[in-house]
């Protein structure tokens, strides 16, 4: 009787999660299918999931005419230096705060960790948007770059130094005896044992450069053919031919999803790790 | 006698380090509070003069612009709204995964699928799913036999706020129920084993021994989903947009578009930034008042 009763319930358990598993793939799933949609299929069957004739030249026109190759190039390259700059910046800044020994540390630690409570998200854009004018640098994407990078991600800063504090203080002592500088260890020792600190703060830097839009938009906003993926769909919404594109802009939408899906299928572990330790130590 | 600074000094070597990173952080983290902070008080409008006005911009916000605090309230009324579902339905999700059951790893990696995409790109597919002619969740009703005439659903303000609703809690259960997940397991076990042996249930068990348990977890969880509703600002731009009539403007979207002058608006730098000010000091208020709510609860219970 007792164990009916646990099938019973188990079973209740999976339909519940079988019905949140659904919630969570149909919209993405229907973006795909309705990517593969003429425009007219789009507009008078939207209420059908699979397209009656799949039209793969949406993702020729869309690479094509509508730039999206543009986009797709100007992506990789905010989220690649956006990537690099996170690593740097998180493991240099972590072994500093975790090993070094200088005066005032924990204050500018502490200091730095403060910046979690005037995050002041869409508000700071246009004060950042002119601090970028100053030295020239608002009309393209390194400044975005420079401001993710040097804005420092507390998230990061966290996880990176809990991870090097975690790394045994012999290791750099035994160097330290050889004659190498605090720099030097950081560069021969303390790198190369952050492997799986690299893979998570490069995971969770990639998943918002690739997803930004408000701080690249501002620093496109006059030059489509420096718009990122996400900035060039919303263009394309917001431009007068919207309704006659939004074939285009499904197949856009899917180009955007598909490496972001691909990376989170081979990285989850990393994601869900990286996006919840900032959470548990802050 | 001050030492002598030299770059082969460790001391000097860890604060060089981080010196590059501490000067791009105070210039990106404080230098745009001290630039709203000045212009608050001006009438400037991005070029040409910018005099000193003193309270003026903030008597103008106070009495003759009631759609700010209109999206001020819209905001608050979405982050309450879907808060009230979003956190129990993660807490919820998050207790069943945490059933050694077979398969679990599977759900959790998928129902955290939607934590990973853009809330941009979440705007624009539930903006087509929820279409009025022939969407994909109009098709759903009708076939199902709940509605006759397909629903407009962007075309009065409470149904758009449910669709925005919706589309924020799809975007953020997953990443919630996560962190639940992550508390829970840090409950050793022991403790529902000797409640076993009392002979305590599913419900007295979970209210006796997992919500106090998960209490100082669940208080930053919480924290972070409420000023995080309240920032929310991608997802209302590419959902609605504001529409109808800007009923569904939030606050980060409204002084968005006063700063930069969209949506036919005047670019007012002096007077948004006194909206950013008005805003910043609500948010830190929120901040505030729930810390110490939250505290008091802690005491009572200790």
């Amino acid at each position: 009787m007792y164990r009916v009763k646990r099938n019973l319930g188990n079973t209740i358990v999976y339909l519940f999660l079988a019905a949140f598993f659904v919630i969570s793939f149909f919209p993405v799933f229907f973006t795909f299918m309705s990517s593969f949609k003429s425009n007219m299929d789009i507009l008078t069957t939207g209420n059908t999931l699979i397209p009656k004739h799949f039209v793969l030249e949406n993702y020729s026109k869309a690479w094509e005419l509508a730039d999206f190759s543009t986009y797709t190039k100007n992506s990789i390259f905010l989220s690649f230096f956006c990537v690099i700059g996170a690593i740097l910046s998180s493991t240099v800044c972590g072994y500093a705060f975790s090993r070094g020994t200088f005066k005032g540390k924990e204050i500018i630690f502490y200091f730095m960790v403060s910046s979690m409570f005037v995050s002041l998200g869409t508000l700071t854009l246009y004060p950042l948007l002119m601090i970028m004018k100053a030295v020239h640098l608002n009309k393209s994407l390194w400044g975005v770059i420079i401001i993710r990078v040097f804005g420092m991600n507390v998230t990061n800063l966290f996880i990176a130094r809990g991870f090097i504090t975690s790394i045994p203080k012999e290791i750099d002592e035994a160097a330290k005896i050889d004659g190498c500088s605090f720099a030097g260890i950081y560069t021969r020792i303390i790198f190369p044992l952050c492997k799986p600190l690299i893979a998570t703060v490069a995971i969770l830097a990639f998943r918002s450069a690739w997803n930004d839009y408000m701080l690249p938009m501002v620093f496109t906003m006059t030059d489509t053919s420096r718009m990122p993926l996400v900035v060039g769909i919303m263009h394309l919404k917001s431009s007068g031919d919207a309704a006659s594109s939004w074939n285009l802009m499904l197949a856009g939408t899917a180009i955007s999803l598909v490496p972001m899906i691909l990376i989170y299928i081979g990285f989850n572990r990393y994601f869900i790790s990286g996006m919840t330790a900032g959470a548990v130590k802050g | 006698m001050r030492k002598k600074l030299r770059l082969s000094d460790d001391n000097v070597q860890a604060f060089l380090m981080i010196l590059p990173f501490l000067i791009g952080f105070i210039l990106f983290s404080y230098v745009p509070i001290v630039y709203i902070l000045r212009y608050a008080f001006t009438n400037y409008s991005g070029f040409g003069d910018c005099k000193f006005t003193g309270l003026a911009n903030f008597v103008r916000a106070f009495k003759r612009d009631p759609d700010f605090w209109q999206s001020l309230l819209n905001t608050v009324i979405l982050s309450a709204g879907k808060l009230a579902v979003e956190i129990p339905l993660a807490l919820l999700l998050a207790v069943l995964l945490n059933k050694k059951l077979k398969g679990m790893s599977f759900f959790r990696v998928t129902l955290f699928l939607p934590a990973i995409i853009s809330a941009v790109i979440i705007g624009l597919i539930f903006s087509l799913l929820f279409a009025s002619h022939n969407g994909m969740i109009n098709g759903i009703l009708a076939n199902v036999g709940l509605i006759e005439k397909p629903i407009n659903w962007f075309n009065t303000k409470w149904k758009a706020m449910l669709i925005l609703g919706i589309a924020s809690v799809w975007q953020n259960y997953g990443i919630n129920m996560i962190f639940f997940l992550m508390a829970l397991q840090s409950i050793p076990q022991e403790l529902y084993d000797c409640a076993s042996i009392d002979g305590a249930t599913g419900l007295t068990r979970f209210f006796k021994i997992t919500l106090p348990m998960i209490a100082p977890i669940f208080q930053s969880i919480l924290l972070m989903a409420i000023v995080g509703s309240l920032k929310v600002c991608d997802l209302v731009i590419s959902c609605t947009n504001g529409q109808p009539g800007g009923t569904t403007e939030v606050v980060m979207t409204y002084i968005y578009k006063s700063f930069f002058g969209k949506s036919g608006r005047n670019i007012e730098v002096g007077y948004a930034s006194a909206m950013a000010l008005i805003t910043a000091i609500f948010l830190g208020i929120v901040t505030f008042v729930y810390l110490k709510a939250t505290k008091r609860l802690k005491e009572y219970e200790g």
